[in-house]
């Protein structure tokens, strides 16, 4: 059984999506890990799901930062476990310095909750396997989803495979039109360095049955049961 | 001793300002002759430290590791040992 923990703080509104949408896929147990005591020990996965943690004061993410589940996350990361950051969780991941560059007002300005396209740039993460190319289609919402990052950080990401979504038309075409909260380059998602850490701005968890629109985010979590080996359950201390 | 720290939070010249760009086309909209407009903020922290030596480090800890993010803004500061107004 390939455990996934789902990180809560206060705030976070997606743990349960994700728990419904892991519960499609077989092979899989999730449990919801309370900021203040999240132990992640036993666990082969960590998503870090959307929200308004700590109602997005200071910034976005950024006293999630500084939680005691952030810290656990940090260490899990290095261990090279795989963990997603969708939406307020890619928020959380830049400002915690898992992932570079940070997420800033829309453009616009606007709350955008709408369907938009994106195109796998990368297959190199263990959530995005065997996608390579692939033009997904997945729901968003979101105030402050524009990605920046100094000018050598994004060359960097581009030069590296360390985009792995970029916002697309249907067409897979990385157009203006397309990028739907002024995002350098497109950019809707990116990995770290070793690739087991992933952000995105878009909600893979609320599209994994056709009945709410969509497949497309099934085929992202999916990838995690098989990326990983299941390991012994952790001994329970009470 | 308590000490009073005042941050500024800006965004750094290279990292767009959405805000700002909403206000500058607004003020526009009132006739005035406007260019550029750069939002941030500003964070009062009244605070306990030994010395103004500690104080200066506690505040840069404070805009380091929280109150501002080094990736988009800079901050700068205001240090006065006192009693809050």
């Amino acid at each position: 059984m390939t455990r996934v923990a789902l990180l809560r703080y206060p705030g976070t509104w997606s743990e349960r999506d994700f728990q419904h949408a892991f519960a499609q896929i077989e092979g899989l147990e999730t449990e919801i890990l309370w900021h203040e005591d999240a132990d992640l020990r036993g666990f082969d996965a960590a998503i870090v799901p959307g929200g308004f943690s700590y109602g997005d004061y200071v910034r976005a993410g950024a006293i999630a930062k500084i939680s005691p589940a952030t810290k656990a996350l940090r260490r899990f990361a290095d261990e090279g476990k795989p963990v997603l950051g969708s939406c307020n969780g890619f928020q959380i991941l830049c400002e915690a310095g898992l992932l570079p560059g940070a997420l800033i007002r829309n453009s616009g300005l606007e709350y955008r909750c709408d369907w938009v396209h994106i195109r796998t740039e990368s297959d190199r993460t263990p959530w995005t396997a065997g996608l390579a190319g692939e033009v997904l289609r997945m729901p968003i919402g979101h105030g402050e989803g524009c990605f920046v990052a100094d000018p050598d950080a994004v060359a960097e990401l581009e030069a590296t495979g360390r985009v792995v979504f970029r916002y697309v038309d249907a067409k897979g075409a990385a157009t203006l039109e397309a990028n739907p909260n002024g995002s350098i380059a497109n950019i809707a998602g990116i990995r770290n360095e070793a690739g087991n850490v992933l952000g995105l701005m878009p909600h893979p968890e609320r599209c994994v049955e056709a009945l709410l629109g969509g497949t497309d985010g099934y085929r992202v979590l999916a990838n995690v049961a098989k990326a990983v080996a299941p390991t012994v359950p952790a001994p329970v201390y009470r | 001793m308590r000490y009073i720290a005042t941050l500024h939070v800006r965004t750094k010249p290279e990292i767009r300002d959405p805000q700002g760009e909403a206000a500058l086309g607004a003020l526009r909209s009132l006739g005035l002759e406007v260019t550029r407009v750069r939002t941030g903020k500003e964070i009062v922290v009244t605070f306990e430290a030994t010395d103004e030596a500690s104080a200066n480090d506690a505040v840069r800890t404070m805009g380091n590791e929280l109150l501002a993010n080094p990736v988009i803004e800079d901050v700068e500061y205001d240090l006065v040992a006192g009693q809050p107004a």
